[in-house]
């Protein structure tokens, strides 16, 4: 076991030693900050027809354990997807492959980094919960048990689930981060309807996040003092404008046994996943890619001599035109964009794009633009980082003007493919005559990509972009204004708007634009 | 056609200094870069590539400052890193083009260049296939490729021959010299035998400076008279390492036949002088320098 633990710190410290992960952790302080917001904040996290808890202990704790449950489940899945990932890139992977130890070993070093990384960040949260008890400062008593309890019995056992998830899929699934990421938020929305059905809970025990117990908790007890019956809570940032609420003491969960012991059910049952997983793992034993299948068989006739290796008759080369334009730079760029990732995921673009079509302008506009370019995630977050990525960047930057050529190219071939998948809303625009939405639509895809450029090249990784961006899509299809990119929403003023985006825009590509400028001439 | 390169200075912070007052120039030719790990062999070439900043002093192309103006050597420079990479969902024939696309390559010929050139690097037969199944040596190969594709006047190939087969290097060498007559090859390796063979002139570097540079004839014969041989019994070898700095050993039928670097006072019984090879000086200069 002792080898083990060194394999999962040396693991953990590879991935929490980043400028990338301090910034997660900021993002952290923030969000756990903002669960609890202020009384009269025009946002609430938990509420339930015109109730909120009083800030006690109880819901201070509660709340802030189930939202970081529920939310570092589905941002955690995307942070820490790619352990393995890591492994094949740096081909550590050959090495691992070589030594004594075991596929579940291996695979059970990955989960229980993942988990390490979840936990400090579900730990981070724990802690500003109590700051934020004493700051909102309600004079109800600290009990320190209200504040463990739900971490320990939410956020321990179902970040052990997300952290094995991450494995599992990467298994399964290899490098398809956007098929990894369909399958875990599917596999999460059947979750999540199936908890807020109405039947048989068996105390919670079915239910990863925990969430249908303190639902079920919340709403009896509200039913109880107050006469009322409601059936479910609303859960999540959910912005509707400053409102008043009526005000109750909840104390809290009884913890049932059963509950308990289904947690260790799902930890037990996790193990099982990773055990599983590793009898089909592949250990970096790579077949060859499909097209080499159909390559002619060799025989004796179609064997080149080798004796022509290397040999260059310098004299015959043909003479050289130089053309300093971007254009095949553009067209390159854009055949490596739809080269990313799974070819079969294509098919699913291409339903999306049929459907904007047809689909009720509103639904075409607020959900499934939205959702068609989430899908391309993988697409935008490498923009700006596979040179990096595939140690091409000295040719990059060695070349000719990289930054007003190369980075304009890779902007440009980003913003061509964003608008010919959101075409079918644009032609809808214009034959509505709704110049605002053909705006907001080419603002809208430019800030994605030139977000996506500006935190890949600062951040120098893809994953910041990849949160970012399912947290600002997770806000646009929740109605959340702030977050409304694609200005799907009304606003009271459709031309400030405009300007703000545009604005956002121009800052994101300034930042872009000086920092590769720095980086290119400091490798 | 000449690169001078004047008190370059390179510091990454407090600890680490990378090259230290570095002055040479450079003219047309093979100038082949010798040091250990950690020289600031790779240091220098990324500051002749553009990206790198040096911390101080100059780099004139003839007479155009590169620091200052790095485009000016980018539309002629041919760079191969030691540790690149590639596009793997691009074939060969796909990722020539986008490099010279970013060198501002274009034109009917272009097509055509390329052709030549996999057919160079012998990679015609796997042109259409996607470069991530390549193999270390045809990487590599792709690699010399694409560092031709602009007729750079200035190359720098930061160990090129890794990966490379016996054929490979003897026919990568000759290109080398074939280009030569015409540019500015920098090369590096840790592979004395391939510098021996294709360099004009050698620069031995250690610590971020230049310990010597010169002529090949001219190192070698900073180590004349210093390099000695020796047949020994197998059970004296281990006594003797720890006496003299060992070069070399051969086994021989009952013997091993011992090359060594010495001082005249220090050397050993029924020693012979020997002639000095690159390698040799190259040993005998970082060991004097340390």
């Amino acid at each position: 076991m002792p080898f083990l633990y060194q394999i999962v710190k040396a693991d953990y410290l590879q991935r929490t030693r980043s400028y990338y992960f301090l910034i997660t952790l900021a993002l952290t302080v923030f969000m756990a900050y903002a669960f609890i917001p202020a009384q009269n904040a025009n946002y609430t996290t938990l509420s339930a027809a015109g109730y909120k808890g009083a800030y006690n202990s109880a819901w201070v704790g509660y709340v802030s354990g189930i939202m970081t449950t529920v939310l570092l489940s589905y941002l955690g899945f995307v942070l820490v997807n790619s352990g393995i990932k890591k492994d094949i890139e740096t081909e550590v992977g050959l090495i691992i492959a070589t030594t004594p130890i075991s596929n579940f070993k291996y695979l059970l070093c990955k989960q229980l980094s993942n988990y390490l990384v979840l936990l400090t960040i579900a730990a981070i949260t724990l802690v500003v919960s109590v700051c934020v008890f004493f700051y909102r400062g309600t004079g109800y008593p600290f009990i320190l048990s209200n504040f463990l309890l739900p971490y320990l019995f939410f956020a321990v056992p179902a970040l052990f689930v997300v952290a094995t998830l991450a494995v599992v899929g990467e298994v399964f699934l290899g490098k398809r981060n956007v098929l990894q990421f369909v399958a875990f938020f599917s596999l999460c929305g059947i979750y999540m309807t199936m908890i807020n059905k109405d039947g048989v809970q068996y105390e919670g025990a079915f239910d990863p996040f925990g969430l249908s117990l303190m639902s079920k908790s919340i709403t009896h007890h509200i039913n109880t003092h107050f006469g009322e019956n409601i059936k479910s809570v609303s859960f999540g940032f959910i912005f509707n404008g400053q409102k008043s609420y009526q005000l109750f003491e909840w104390q809290g969960l009884n913890w049932s046994a059963l509950f308990i012991i289904s947690r260790l059910v799902w930890v037990g049952a996790s193990l099982l996943l990773i055990y599983i997983s590793s009898l089909f793992f592949h250990r970096f034993d790579f077949k060859q890619s499909a097209s080499t299948k159909r390559k002619k068989e060799l025989t004796l006739n179609n064997i080149k001599s080798t004796n022509t290796s290397i040999g260059l008759n310098w004299a015959t080369l043909p003479i050289l035109t130089f053309n300093y334009g971007i254009f095949p730079l553009v067209k390159t760029e854009l055949l490596l964009l739809v080269r990313q990732g799974n070819k079969w995921l294509w098919l699913l673009n291409a339903g999306l794009w049929i459907a904007m079509c047809f689909t009720p302008f509103n639904i075409t506009y607020a959900y499934l633009l939205p959702i068609l370019l989430f899908l391309q995630v993988g697409r935008w977050s490498e923009l700006a980082t596979k040179e990096k990525t595939n140690r091409v960047h000295y040719f990059a930057y060695a070349s000719y003007k990289p930054l007003q050529r190369l980075l304009t190219a890779q902007i440009l071939s980003g913003i061509i493919l964003a608008i010919g998948l959101s075409f079918p809303v644009i032609v809808r625009s214009v034959f509505a005559g709704d110049s605002y939405a053909i705006l907001h639509i080419i603002n809208g895809v430019m800030f994605i990509i030139l977000l996506a450029v500006a935190l890949g090249i600062m951040s120098g990784g893809k994953k910041m972009f990849e949160i970012f961006f399912l947290l600002l899509t997770y806000g646009a299809l929740n109605k959340l204004p702030v977050t409304d990119y694609l200005g799907s929403l009304p606003h009271p003023q459709m031309s400030l708007f405009v300007a703000v985006v545009f604005c956002l825009n121009v800052v994101l590509l300034s930042l872009s634009l000086i920092t590769r400028s720095y980086q290119a001439r400091h490798l | 056609m000449a690169l001078t390169i004047t008190n370059l200075h390179k510091q990454y912070n407090t600890q680490k200094i990378a090259l230290s007052n570095y002055s040479l120039t450079i003219n047309k030719g093979v100038l082949g870069l010798l040091g250990p790990n950690g020289a600031g062999k790779s240091t220098l070439m990324k500051i002749i590539a553009t990206i790198s900043k040096p911390s101080g002093g100059s780099l004139l192309l003839d007479g155009v400052d590169i620091v200052q103006n790095p485009n000016s050597i980018r539309k002629v420079l041919g760079y191969l890193p030691q540790d690149f990479g590639v596009y793997p969902n691009l074939n060969a024939y796909e990722f020539l083009t986008y490099i010279a696309a970013m060198k501002g390559l274009g034109g009917k010929a272009l097509r055509k260049r390329i052709e030549m050139l996999l057919e160079g690097v012998n990679l015609t037969a796997d042109a259409k296939r996607p470069i991530g199944t390549y193999s270390g040596g045809m990487k590599q190969r792709i690699g010399i490729a694409q560092a031709l594709l602009n007729d750079p006047k200035v190359l720098i190939f930061d160990e090129p021959t890794v990966g490379l087969d016996p054929e490979e290097r003897m026919r990568f060498r000759q290109l080398i010299a074939d280009l030569a007559q015409d540019c500015i090859v920098i090369l590096s390796s840790h592979i004395v035998s391939d510098i021996e063979t294709i360099a004009d002139e050698v620069a031995i570097m250690q610590d971020g400076k230049l310990i010597t540079h010169g002529p090949q004839y001219e190192i070698i014969k900073q180590a004349e008279g210093k390099i000695f041989g020796v047949l020994l019994d197998y059970e004296a070898l281990n006594d003797f390492k720890l006496q003299h700095k060992v070069i070399d050993t051969a086994r021989q039928a009952d013997k091993i036949k011992v090359r060594y670097i010495a001082t005249q006072t220090h050397v050993a019984n029924q020693s012979t002088v020997v002639a000095a090879t690159l390698e040799d000086a190259y040993l005998f200069l970082t060991q004097n320098n340390q």
